[in-house]
């Protein structure tokens, strides 16, 4: 017979605490959480954190500014472009080295191939969570699409480090450009596919309608940015808020939606793909000739003392660089700001007194990358 | 959000405000605060719809200074503030007011050993618990340096016309040349 634990005077007598992780599939990746539970509800939760810590802003302080570009691609595997452009924007700022355009167009196209990808990867792993398992077959399919492009211009197929001061290391061929065009075209076709098969499911339905809910205080109070946010209705995106880059000169939507649920975040990343499609095929039919690396880049690069700050837009939200520079080529301080970091903060308010396989939905939808949240 | 009204409103809290160039810091204003204004100025922000960036510690002479960054959800406001610790390394907490810089000051708590008063949980985050008194990123004599060491310089005024310092240009090439070798 089920206990009936409203009528004991104190239900804590009741509550097991049971770990999840830092083995377990939907944590994706080494980090645990304490559950206190009272039946299936958890009603608290404290991650803990620090398993992959590899102590990155210590290693930065030990060696000359650029060659902390490889480790930066380290933090977050999935969206390991991007990590690049950021430092390497803190560092062209911060030294005043002039970036070809040829060059700032590459490296938009391949961002942005970066941030699909990452999208895609979230897409699958997310719905193997919630019980789906043929999703991810597809979504895997059409990432290995983007892996291969990447791989013939990057050398590398995840964790990538192809940005330099200045540029990128090697020029894009018109294979890149025949099979970038081919996957837009490959990409756009399969949407409507994973539209009739997974958004109106409804199972899919049940699982995140109503599930996790924030709001634009809350993620205010903890930080939260990117497409969590974007879920609550700001349009607060780092490519439009403070734009850098050439990210002003393309035509591109900032998808919001109003409720904040996981169900919200789950379609503004959907809808985030298509925008940056537009936004590749844009730049494709802009790109400019000429080098793709700045002449004079000076091997020793001095930062003239003072702190400076660059943030860009990565896949899971707001990433800023800080760096606390003596006037030498090595930093005094640098502080990563990390999205996931942020938005992992929110879960002990998040999923207060939810069901245990409602916090799996939430904690998807976070699209958490440990490794940039222990760095 | 009035921006002037805010502004006004930091005078009556901190001890300076500076205006600073975002195109070559990345910040707009840089506000130094006195430890005991650190939670009423959270507080105000939070009033006027700011979010919290980050929240770290940097290590220098007199004493380790605590960094907070704020921005704006809806205009381009990017507000670097900073505080002192006390001779004890304390300071206040501010994850009362912005939950999110509870993990922010554990982790401050475990790379630079900042104890921030009144916090809920200061256990270590990032580093293990027996690794609590490590504080790895403080500096070591030698490479601790001093505030004015790591604060911007006022831009130098224009460089004289060439014709004029040709002596001394001549001296000075080959040091030049060395630091700013090509690639």
């Amino acid at each position: 017979m089920a206990m009936d634990v409203e009528t004991l005077e104190d239900s804590r007598h009741h509550r097991y605490v049971l770990n999840m992780g830092p083995q377990h599939p939907s944590t994706h990746g080494v980090l645990r959480i304490l559950l206190e539970l009272e039946g299936e509800y958890a009603m608290e939760l404290l991650p803990v954190l620090g398993y992959g810590h590899r102590c990155h802003e210590k290693i930065a302080e030990h060696k000359p500014v650029k060659s902390f570009m490889p480790n930066t691609a380290r933090m977050d595997y999935l969206g390991a472009l991007i990590y690049n452009h950021g430092y390497a924007h803190l560092l062209e700022k911060a030294a005043g080295v002039e970036v070809p355009e040829r060059a700032e167009y590459i490296r938009v196209i391949t961002s942005e191939l970066n941030r699909i990808q990452s999208h895609l990867l979230w897409y699958g792993a997310y719905l193997l969570d919630l019980g789906a398992f043929t999703p991810i077959m597809y979504a895997f399919d059409d990432r290995e699409h983007i892996l291969d492009i990447l791989e013939d211009v990057t050398g590398s197929r995840l964790t990538y480090c192809y940005f330099r001061v200045g540029g990128v290391s090697k020029d894009i061929d018109d294979k890149f450009v025949t099979s970038t065009r081919a996957f837009i075209k490959r990409l756009r076709s399969r949407f409507p596919m994973y539209e009739d098969l997974v958004n109106g499911n409804i199972i899919l339905q049940k699982r995140l309608n109503d599930v996790g809910e924030l709001t634009p205080q809350l993620c205010a109070r903890y930080g939260v940015t990117g497409p969590l946010l974007r879920g609550t209705g700001v349009d607060y995106d780092m490519r439009r808020a403070e734009p850098y880059s050439i990210y002003p000169q393309f035509d591109f939507e900032i998808p919001t939606e109003t409720k904040g649920d996981c169900m919200a975040s789950f379609l503004v990343r959907f809808r985030e793909m298509e925008q940056s499609l537009r936004i590749i095929e844009q730049a494709l039919d802009g790109l400019p000739e000429g080098p793709v690396m700045a002449a004079k880049v000076p091997k020793k690069l001095k930062i003239p003392a003072g702190d400076y700050n660059a943030s860009v837009e990565a896949p899971r939200g707001e990433l800023s660089y800080y760096l606390v520079s003596d006037g030498s080529d090595v930093p005094y301080r640098l502080k990563v700001r990390t999205p996931s970091y942020s938005n992992l903060s929110v879960v002990p308010e998040m999923c207060q007194g939810m069901l245990l396989s409602d916090v799996v939905s939430a904690m998807g939808a976070l699209d958490l990358v440990i490794p940039e949240i222990d760095r | 959000m009035d921006i002037n009204q805010v502004k006004k409103q930091w005078q009556t809290l901190s001890t300076t405000i500076e205006d600073i160039d975002y195109a070559v810091s990345g910040h707009d204003y840089n506000i130094c605060l006195e430890r005991d204004k650190v939670r009423d100025f959270a507080t105000l922000m939070l009033e006027e719809g700011f979010y919290l960036v980050d929240l770290m510690a940097v290590h220098v002479t007199p004493a380790i200074e605590v960094v907070y960054q704020f921005a704006h959800f809806e205009t381009r406001c990017r507000v670097l503030a900073r505080a002192f610790v006390d001779d004890n390394s304390e300071i206040a907490t501010i994850a009362d007011i912005y939950q999110g810089a509870n993990w922010h000051e554990r982790e401050a708590r475990d790379l630079h050993g900042v104890v921030f008063v009144d916090h809920p949980y200061l256990f270590p985050l990032i580093l293990a618990e027996e690794d609590v008194d490590l504080k790895p990123l403080l500096k070591k004599e030698g490479t601790l340096k001093d505030i004015d060491a790591v604060r911007r310089k006022p831009p130098e005024p224009a460089p004289e016309p060439k014709t004029k310092v040709k002596p001394e240009g001549a001296e000075a090439k080959p040091e030049a040349a060395k630091s700013q070798e090509q690639s």
